[in-house]
């Protein structure tokens, strides 16, 4: 009788230098698929390539009636004889933090999988990486890039991504500002509890969180039978379950009761919260959780 | 383990049973190896198993079975034997084994063979050299010392005689090839039927040299005997017997067989309880009676419970003598006549050659007849008659019709049964005050009893007896006023009846009654064939051929390498005489083992100085169960992996429905490999599919030549004609189809169009010798050698029609002719009088129907067939011609529209020719038809 699911790297804690190079060799394949992905969404971002209140410098332009003569950039201006009105770009809380979750819990793939966990999870974070930055908007990655503003964000990141050596487990949102968009991709398998608390950071800060779940489907209905010995790869626990298919309905409602809470918790503060199967197609969740970027609609589950 | 007939080959093993409890130990502590999986969302799951006790042991019937397999297997081997045998301890010097195998000794041979074969082996086991006789064997058979295992060797050889056993002649031999010393085992084997000199031959063996005595004798003799059958009037009536002080009534049922095996008969023997003989009668019509070729008590397979059945029990051989010579001119007439039709059909008529007495009745008794029966024969010549009488006295039967002769004859003390008053007697006539008679109803005690006596039979005219005083007792029939009508009386061992009329309708209708036949046929079932017909054939035999016997296990087989000829009067049964019929095709005699007065009496077990031991028959029946138990346990064994299957959940997983189905595909496909499904597997041949495309829907074909220019506009010709005769005939031909003429198969087509082309290759002569059996099996081939157009100045020449020439110059062409105007052709759909194609111009040839005939001025010449050859020089496929979008390909010369509409139609016109052949011929007639019918 063959495994339903495998473990697709080394899941012990210990060889995350292996599983950093396993990631390293993965992220190429998965930027290529993140822009396929991306093909598939039809990028309509509002336009943001206009002059407006921001932070970073925009244009000069002449100066004309009726604009304030503080705005005046004396040094550009002194260089000829016209006088100069300094511009900048117009930013409404454009930086889009993404992070997915690399913990051994993600390297999962069942049977009814066509990916796993970490890889779908990665495909989405860079899918929406380019999405991001090719419609101008900052990106950043906690912990691991500042936000920046490039064309080939996803490259950059996907380049980051494959160097760094070790990813925290948790994201460090420490530099989240307000009106900042968070994208975190992940498996939300840690109970709610605590989940919830290291969510709630952002919350504080007045970000706004998208949350995507990646499900392996026999994480979600449960086909095991039989006298079953279950491993949980990030703790290397073990479980053993006499007749599994026994437990299967109480553990559906358990699993069900968890997403059910996050997705409450996510409405409670408006953000949106997404669950893609690794049985289905990225470009779903990108979808969505794009739609919900745009401001159009709350979360969906 | 006395108490089971089980015992162990090697019983330490059975300590092993000791290991169970360990065994139950260890598999109580063991559970199930689990499955492994990796499961991320272990925290929510260990939320539900905390409440949910894991089984940490086998359940208890688990155990049971893997302790109930492991018994088996340690059980298995211990060599487990069911029915362990007994052992004979035999011992001595020698061990002489005389074994009976006579006919008795066959129905259980096996067992008998088996008791001996434990003997011999135990024998082996000591090294004792063996004495092995049989009884019913040939005196000069070896009979030993033999080492074991050849002794073994002659034991398997041996098999049971259809013979009585010798007992005294062998037991004498063994005696005489004992040591000397003593001490030797005798082992007597027998088959519980006593012989006369029973007592002598123990007597003979067991003297000093014998050292002990081993015997064995059945348990009781269950065999039976058919002692004989007698043809009696009623039946075959059977005698059997059986071992006498049998306390139980016993019913037996034997099965009549003809010559060929065929049952034909059934009789049931009844014993009386204590009663050694029974008896049976076999009670079927007299005319089966006569094909029996043997009788079988069912069940009774040796010898002695069959019987075979020679000329004496058959078919009674009858000669008739008549003085008048026989009137062919009316038959009805003839003394014999009426006599010849009532006994034809159960017995074998003789008639001498002869009118002449002297003569005729000599010659009779040479056949030795059962019975003769004399129409009106007066006086008998002087040597004849002595012959005669001696014939009667030794058993004959002799039948006389009364006549004018007769009447006129003297009286006959010797030959008649009673005294005759001269003349006859007439009643009702003109002088005469009586009535004719009518019968009386037949004395109870005559040979005649229990017939009805006819009512509708009048008598006429009759010979008179004198009265006497035993006239009451010899009569056997009688009229009503009391006189005799037939007469009988014994004469020595044989019968002399008299009818006091005459054979034939004049004296009285009673030999055109149905109650005749039944009289005469009373009569011949009294009579006995007076000898065999070999004996009868003149022949001084002194012995009869071997020629079907019966085998130790009551089969009719050919006779065996011993056999030997029969001696006349030889009736001693033994291996050079084996029971069963001597003789040959023309006539047996039947040589029975049992004589008739035969009984069987149990054997006396002789009460000999040395010590005796007694066995019993047996077969050997001790069976290893070492396979059984170890293939219980194999049982056990996938039980347990299922068990574990099931336990394992791989029943429940997700994919159930594709494990049941690769299972449910495995099966199959093990079921298709192996069934046999070759017969029809082998039915099938390459090129079936072609065949059946090109036989499921009528095609017009053509002939590839090779050059695809023209083999395109043929294809399309004949498309375009398909086209057209679907739009305008009921005919739907499917595409046409190329043929290659020297490998495709030509008889799926009605029709081949050949377009002769002079730059393809000639086809070889094999191909051509196809082409022409193909006309000849009813196709056509319409050749065309399309070149109308360029011999329109040179007719003959063009090389199209030199290569025509040729190919025609190798098949069977008949004499041709353009087609006459009143041919079928020109109006087997369209009217038409030529037949243009892109050129018009060239006649279409066909067969000449020569002997058709056109009389009355008919529309269409009659005549049969089909050509089986057209020729144009028209391009007819050229006009067909279409492209795919139906536009013609080629111009007609001259451009013509119709003359294409024309081409089109000359090809309606032939393929409905092909098809209908000369329906059409027949078709216009009908209006004639009909006329003439008067419609």
């Amino acid at each position: 009788m063959p495994q339903i699911g495998e473990a697709v790297a080394s899941t012990l804690p210990s060889d995350a230098l292996s599983r950093a190079r396993t990631r390293a060799a993965l992220v190429p394949d998965l930027l290529v698929e993140a822009r396929r992905v991306v093909a598939t969404v039809i990028s309509g971002w509002h336009g943001r390539r206009r002059r407006g209140i921001g932070e970073n410098f925009w244009q000069f332009r002449p100066f004309v009636e009726g604009d304030a003569t503080t705005r005046i950039d004396w040094r550009r201006s002194a260089r000829d004889d016209h006088t100069y009105v300094r511009d900048r770009e117009w930013e409404a809380a454009h930086t889009v933090w993404i992070w997915a979750d690399p913990s051994p819990s993600m390297l999962f793939k069942s049977k009814g999988a066509t990916v796993s966990k970490e890889s779908r999870a990665l495909v989405l974070a860079l899918a929406l990486a380019e999405l991001l930055s090719r419609s101008g908007e900052r990106i950043a990655w906690p912990g691991l890039t500042d936000p920046s503003s490039a064309r080939n964000g996803a490259e950059r990141l996907a380049a980051r991504l494959a160097h760094a050596p070790t990813l925290p487990a948790r994201p460090d949102f420490g530099n989240v500002r307000r009106f900042s968009d968070v994208i975190v991709v992940s498996d939300f398998l840690d109970p709610v509890e605590e989940t919830v608390e290291w969510l709630d950071v952002l919350a504080k800060r007045g970000a706004r969180a998208h949350l995507i779940e990646v499900a392996d489907p026999a994480e979600e209905s449960f086909p095991y039978s039989g006298r079953t010995e279950f491993r949980d790869p990030e703790t290397g626990e073990k479980l053993t379950a006499g007749r599994a298919e026994g437990l299967a309905d109480e553990y559906r409602a358990l699993y069900r009761a968890r997403r059910e809470e996050l997705v409450r918790h996510a409405k409670r503060l408006g953000w949106s919260y997404t669950v893609n199967h690794t049985d289905r197609l990225a470009s779903e969740a990108l979808v969505s959780v794009h739609f919900a970027m745009s401001g159009g609609g709350g979360p969906r589950t | 383990m006395s108490f089971l007939p089980l015992s162990f080959g090697f019983t330490p093993v059975l300590f092993g049973l000791l290991a169970l409890p360990v065994i139950w130990w260890l598999l109580r502590l063991t559970p199930p190896k689990p499955q492994t999986e990796v499961f991320p969302p272990l925290k929510v799951l260990a939320r539900v198993l905390k409440r949910e006790e894991t089984p940490q042991q086998s359940p208890w019937w688990l155990t049971l079975l893997r302790l109930l397999l492991a018994a088996l297997v340690i059980m298995a081997l211990a060599e487990p034997v069911w029915n362990p045998r007994e052992r004979v301890a035999a011992g001595g010097t020698t061990l002489a084994l005389v074994i009976d195998n006579g006919w008795a000794s066959a129905p259980d041979w096996n067992r008998r063979k088996a008791t001996a074969e434990r003997l011999i082996r135990d024998a082996s086991d000591s090294d004792t050299p063996v004495i092995l006789a049989f009884t019913a064997e040939k005196p000069n058979t070896e009979i030993g010392p033999f080492d074991p295992e050849a002794a073994l060797e002659r034991l398997n050889a041996a098999e049971p005689r259809p013979v009585p056993v010798d007992r005294a002649g062998t037991y004498t031999r063994v005696n005489e090839v004992l040591p000397a010393g003593g001490g030797a085992s005798v082992a007597l084997l027998t088959d519980g039927l006593a012989t006369p000199a029973d007592q002598t031959a123990f007597n003979a063996l067991l003297d000093e040299k014998a050292g002990r005595l081993v015997w064995a004798a059945p348990d009781r003799f269950a065999p039976l005997g058919l002692t004989g059958a007698q043809n009696e009037v009623d039946g075959l009536h059977l005698t059997a017997i059986r071992a006498p002080g049998d306390p139980a009534p016993r019913r037996s049922v034997v099965g009549a067989f003809d010559e060929r095996g065929r049952r034909i008969g059934d009789a049931t023997i009844s014993f009386a309880a204590g009663e050694a003989n029974g008896t049976g009668v076999l009670q079927v019509p007299f005319e089966l009676r006569n094909d029996f070729a043997s009788l079988r008590i069912d069940g009774q397979d040796q010898a002695a419970g069959v019987r075979v059945l020679d000329e004496n029990d058959k078919r009674r051989r009858i000669g008739l003598i008549s003085q008048s010579e026989a009137d062919q001119a009316q038959p009805l007439l003839s003394p014999l006549y009426y006599i010849r039709r009532a006994l034809e059909p159960f017995a074998d008529l003789v008639e001498p050659q002869t009118t002449d007495l002297a003569q005729a009745i000599p010659q009779l008794l040479e056949r030795k007849p059962a019975m003769i029966v004399m129409a009106d024969v007066g006086t008998i010549p002087e040597p004849a008659r002595q012959q005669l009488v001696e014939w009667v006295q030794g058993g004959g039967t002799l039948v006389r019709f009364a006549g004018s002769r007769l009447a006129a004859a003297g009286n006959d003390e010797e030959l008649l049964p009673v005294r005759l008053r001269v003349g006859e007697r007439s009643l009702g006539g003109s002088l005469s005050w009586t009535e004719p008679q009518a019968i009386a109803p037949y004395p109870a005690t005559g040979p005649f009893a229990g017939l009805p006596a006819p009512r509708d039979v009048n008598v006429s005219r009759q010979i008179l007896a004198e009265p006497g005083t035993d006239i009451a007792e010899r009569t056997w029939a009688s009229l009503t006023d009391g006189t005799p009508l037939v007469t009988g009386a014994q004469r020595g061992r044989g019968t002399v009846a008299l009818f006091h009329i005459t054979p034939e309708a004049t004296w009285s209708n009673l030999p055109i009654s149905g109650s005749f036949v039944e009289m005469l046929r009373r009569i011949v079932q009294l009579s006995r064939n007076q000898g065999t017909a070999t004996a009868a054939a003149g022949e001084q035999a002194p012995s009869l051929r071997p020629f079907q016997m019966i085998a130790a296990n009551g089969a009719l087989v050919p006779p065996g390498p011993d056999a030997r000829p029969l001696a006349a009067g030889a009736t001693a049964v033994s291996i050079e005489n084996p029971p069963g019929l001597y003789g040959g095709e023309e006539g047996v005699v039947a040589h029975n083992l049992l004589p008739a007065e035969a009984s069987f009496a149990p054997i006396v077990k002789p009460t000999p100085p040395v010590p005796t031991s007694e066995i019993a028959y047996e077969l050997d029946g001790s069976t290893p169960l070492k396979a059984p138990f170890m293939l219980a346990a194999l049982v056990l064994l996938v039980l347990d992996t299922l068990v574990m299957f099931w336990m394992g959940g791989v029943m429940r997983r997700r994919p159930r429905a594709r494990l049941a189905g690769a299972i449910t595909a495995a099966l199959l496909a093990a079921f298709v490999v192996a069934a046999p499904h070759d017969a029809r597997a082998q039915d099938t041949r390459p090129g079936d599919e072609q065949a059946v495309a090109a036989i499921s829907r009528t095609r017009l074909a053509y002939v590839v030549t090779g050059d695809n220019r023209v083999d395109e506009i043929s294809r399309a010709g004949l498309e375009g004609l398909t086209q057209f005769l679907i739009e305008k005939t009921a005919l739907e031909p499917a595409e046409p189809a190329a043929v290659d003429i020297a490998k495709d198969e030509l008889a799926f087509y009605p029709i081949l169009y050949w377009p002769v082309d002079a730059g393809a290759p000639m086809p070889d002569a094999a191909a051509i010798a196809r082409v022409d059996s193909y006309m000849r099996e009813g196709g056509t081939v319409l050749f065309d050698t399309r070149d109308q157009f360029a011999s329109g100045f040179d007719a003959g020449g063009t090389p199209s029609n030199e290569r025509l020439r040729d190919i025609l110059a190798e098949l069977n062409v008949p004499a041709l002719e353009p087609v006459p105007e009143d041919h079928v052709l020109t109006k087997s759909f369209f009217i038409m009088n030529d037949f243009p194609g892109r050129y018009s111009g060239s006649p279409l040839w066909i067969e000449a129907s020569a002997e058709a005939q056109n009389s009355d001025n008919r529309p269409v010449r009659t005549g049969d067939g089909v050509s089986p050859i057209m020729i144009t020089g028209n391009d007819l496929a050229g006009a067909w011609a279409v492209d795919s979008s139906g536009a013609p390909m080629l111009p007609t010369v001259p451009d013509d529209p119709m003359q294409r509409t024309y081409a089109l139609r000359a090809g309606v016109n032939i393929v409905m020719y092909m098809l209908t052949g000369n329906y059409k011929s027949d078709q216009v007639h009908v209006p004639a038809l009909l006329e003439r019918l008067g419609q």
